[in-house]
């Protein structure tokens, strides 16, 4: 089910509805079973796929707790096999697959191994990156067994963050699953305040800039350098609108009902540096990697080098975590070779500044970094977003001649965009920098307060689009 | 007072809650009813634009033959060609980027209250291809779907939840409109960018090489579409509306013949409706000068077009008048 669907309007306020009505004990059940109407309304029988790493994890961790010695490594390993395995079938098999096949075809022999007729499950990769998490912390020692499968399953499958995160941890998440969460108003407006938010950057900046991304990413021969240019920088703002968009309608939803979920976005556009973007952009799944394979992989404890090498590998391996195809391994490798360079670069870049006397003058350095930042992503966006690696080159090539005309194809779709966007930077530009000055949102005065909210979702009907379909990251 | 009523409100947090939620949900209503209704006033009073058109043909149309279809449509069959050499008075219902469905729908309108001598269908390839865009494109028809029950059987098909979206707001029907509203009642809209009778010329030329298609891609066809365009030839024949399906020229070249093209000229042969195939004819193809992309033709090719079609057009007839003597 789309967070952007007249279903989801019904089905959250049903479920809302009941979960308040229901006594405490019997909410946790009315959460499973409506995660699981929620998952098996886009492809029932993947279910299955859900229920099979549940039960796998499910034993793992009563029995990594009950285990101790080398077998407990070995039931880790177990484990973590098993999930990356789903991973492996139904998310990388063809593309390794498609991979031997141009090679066998380079050596003159033809591939024997068939090709899978499958459809990726949705939020696949988020689902198992939750449940590895589980496993590895009770290996750990930082989180008790859950022995209740019910409130285990629910950990996996709560619907708010099931398809498209943010990537939970266990002792984050699952002790809310026990608490009894009041009726407070004050926490419910709040997170339906973060969810009108979030339903306004996707329907009104997210799918409105895709109509322009997808119009000119899926034909690049036949666009202008500017058109692509402008393509670009619009998705960067889209994907940000989409996911931090769902992002924020799952934490709103979550918090109606009195749970918090970890913030996934941290407004990465005012990053000064690439370290920083990624410490704001899709925090759940950074902190993941970082807390489970760049600290395991030693993080920055070893040898320059082999710093530099754990860095670099565990963004090729994020590029890798969010599609089977070459663009996002080469989206990863980009990040991770701008988060090297910038350490092989600091004294220089220090120096830099030093020589030219920018640090006098803070701001300004710190407009430039925002744009740079800006910019050195945009770019990594290119490979993200185009539909192949040669049409990644093709458009870059493009780009660098900065020939015009600019493409569009009507003024009020351009009036739109950049009406959107600029919605986006006040709000933006307000709580990183004036937090406490004027809000609209937040305004004591009731009538300008609901005014607002009165005006979000006009406009949200005004000129949003509702034929936009499912949110960027429902297919990692 | 009024504090007391706050405090009393307080006390009990569901009450508190939706009360503020009702009163949320009527600055709503109120916002959503004025703007909508100002948004359908408006809607209906432009005189010039794509919407405006819309609305003359669904409502206004009395002309003798029509043409139907999307932007191939809309700029390949020219008006003065036609009306020199047909006694016909002619309008052009073609709309860019709108599928059988949208044809169909308006189709249906105008016969509700007007009969064509003649209608011509513009027929493309992959006109059957699963696509959500067909369905998406059919917000086009919404600000009609309170005024016009003929359509609403077809405009269901774009989602289940359409009739309650338009009888929950005024301003759905519109939505992503309001500037193309604003331009259509204004006169500057007029100079920018004429039609003729509904005809949209297309002055570029186009200069790209031509395209050789050496596979027909496999696609999934949509039984919705093909619905559609078999109950257009269908609701035509009913009306005794002669009904002509065409398929202009592409700037290509293509051996193979499409899916969609192959099932449309059965479903046309069915109901003995003639089917002009022009995607290969060379008289047009050998002339990049006659084309504006590799889809569209430009005014001049038009012309020339047009010509052609009532060749064919004449030719039927005469063919027809001959067996049945």
């Amino acid at each position: 089910m789309l967070f952007n669907s007249i279903e989801f309007v019904f089905f959250f306020i049903i479920v809302t509805s009941l979960f308040f009505i229901l006594p405490h004990k019997y909410r946790w059940f009315l959460l499973l079973v409506s995660s699981c109407y929620f998952y098996m309304a886009f492809v029932p029988i993947y279910i299955l796929i859900l229920g099979f790493t549940i039960v796998i994890d499910y034993f793992a961790g009563i029995y990594l707790e009950k285990t101790q010695g080398p077998n407990r490594k070995l039931l880790l390993i177990m484990s973590l096999i098993a999930n990356i395995g789903v991973l492996a079938v139904f998310k990388y098999y063809n593309f390794f697959n498609d991979n031997l096949t141009s090679l066998l075809y380079g050596a003159g022999y033809k591939n024997p191994i068939p090709y899978l007729s499958i459809l990726l499950p949705i939020g696949l990769s988020f689902h198992t990156f939750q449940a590895m998490s589980y496993t590895i912390e009770v290996y750990r020692n930082h989180q008790k067994a859950e022995k209740n499968f019910g409130i285990y399953s629910l950990y996996v499958m709560f619907y708010p963050q099931l398809v498209a995160g943010p990537i939970e941890r266990p002792q984050n998440l699952l002790h809310q699953f026990y608490e009894k969460h009041e009726f407070d108003y004050t926490r419910i407006t709040e997170g339906l305040k973060l969810m009108l938010w979030g339903f306004f950057k996707k329907l009104v900046i997210a799918d409105r800039l895709a109509i322009y991304v997808n119009s000119a990413y899926n034909y690049p021969e036949q666009q202008t350098g500017l058109t692509l240019i402008m393509a670009t920088i619009f998705f960067a703002i889209q994907i940000y609108c989409d996911f931090s968009g769902y992002s924020d309608i799952a934490i709103g939803t979550a918090r109606v009902m009195g749970f918090k979920l970890m913030t996934n976005f941290n407004r990465p556009y005012f990053s000064r540096n690439i370290s920083e973007f990624w410490k704001r952009w899709h925090i759940s799944l950074s902190t993941w990697f970082k807390d489970y394979l760049y600290i395991s992989l030693g993080g920055n404890k070893v040898s320059i080098p082999r710093w530099y090498f754990n860095l670099f590998f565990v963004f090729l391996v994020s590029g890798f975590w969010h599609g089977a195809n070459w663009t996002f391994i080469i989206w990863g490798a980009i990040n991770g070779f701008y988060l090297v360079f910038a350490l092989l670069t600091d004294k220089l870049s220090t120096r830099i500044v030093d020589i030219t006397g920018l640090d006098r003058h803070k701001k300004l350095l710190s407009f430039f970094n925002i744009i740079i930042t800006f910019l050195l992503a945009c770019f990594a966006w290119i490979f993200f977003r185009a539909n192949s690696v040669k049409d990644a080159i093709l458009i870059i090539k493009k780009m660098a001649t900065f020939k015009g005309p600019l493409h569009y194809e009507n003024p009020s779709m351009l009036i739109f965009s950049f009406f959107g966007i600029s919605v986006l930077f006040f709000y933006e530009l307000k709580h990183e920098y004036y937090r406490n000055s004027f809000s609209l949102m937040n305004n004591p005065n009731w009538l300008v307060r609901n005014m607002t909210y009165a005006v979000m979702i006009i406009l949200i009907l005004l000129i949003g689009v509702f034929d936009g379909g499912q949110f960027i990251y429902f297919q990692f | 007072m009024e504090n007391k009523l706050i405090g009393k409100l307080k006390s009990n947090k569901y009450l508190y809650f939706f009360t503020k939620l009702f009163l949320l949900f009527l600055i709503i209503f109120v916002l959503d009813f004025s703007i909508g209704k100002t948004l359908r006033h408006f809607y209906f009073t432009q005189e010039s634009g794509w919407q405006y058109r819309t609305t003359y043909a669904m409502e206004n149309t009395v002309a003798d033959m029509i043409v139907f279809g999307s932007s191939r449509a809309n700029h390949h069959y020219h008006p003065e060609v036609f009306e020199k050499r047909l006694p016909f008075e002619y309008y052009n219902a073609g709309r860019d980027g709108s599928y059988n469905l949208y044809h169909f729908a308006v189709l249906k309108s105008i016969l509700k209250r007007h009969k064509p001598k003649m209608v011509i269908l513009e027929f493309g390839k992959e006109e059957f291809k699963k696509s959500q865009v067909g369905y998406d494109r059919l917000s086009a028809l919404l600000p009609y779907y309170k005024t016009h029950p003929e359509i609403r059987e077809i405009l269901d098909h774009k989602s289940e939840a359409e009739p309650l979206k338009l009888a929950v707001s005024q301003i759905y029907p519109f939505n992503s409109s309001i500037f193309t509203i604003a331009i259509g009642n204004a006169a500057i809209n007029k100079t920018r960018r004429g039609d003729i009778k509904g005809y949209v010329p297309l002055d570029k030329t186009w200069n790209e090489p031509m395209k050789t298609i050496q596979s027909v891609p496999a696609y999934d066809v949509d039984t919705v579409s093909v619905w559609a365009y078999e109950s257009f030839l269908k609701e035509c024949k009913l009306a005794s509306v002669p009904v002509y399906v065409v398929t202009s020229p592409y700037f290509e070249r293509s051996a193979l013949m499409d899916t969609s093209m192959q099932l449309g000229k059965n479903i046309a042969g069915k109901y003995d409706v003639p089917f002009f195939d022009f995607s290969q004819d060379e008289k047009l193809i050998s002339h990049p000068n006659f084309f504006a992309d590799h889809l569209h033709l430009n005014d001049k090719g038009a012309r020339i077009f047009s010509d052609f079609v009532i060749d064919r057009i004449l030719v039927e007839k005469m063919d027809y008048v001959t067996q049945k003597k």
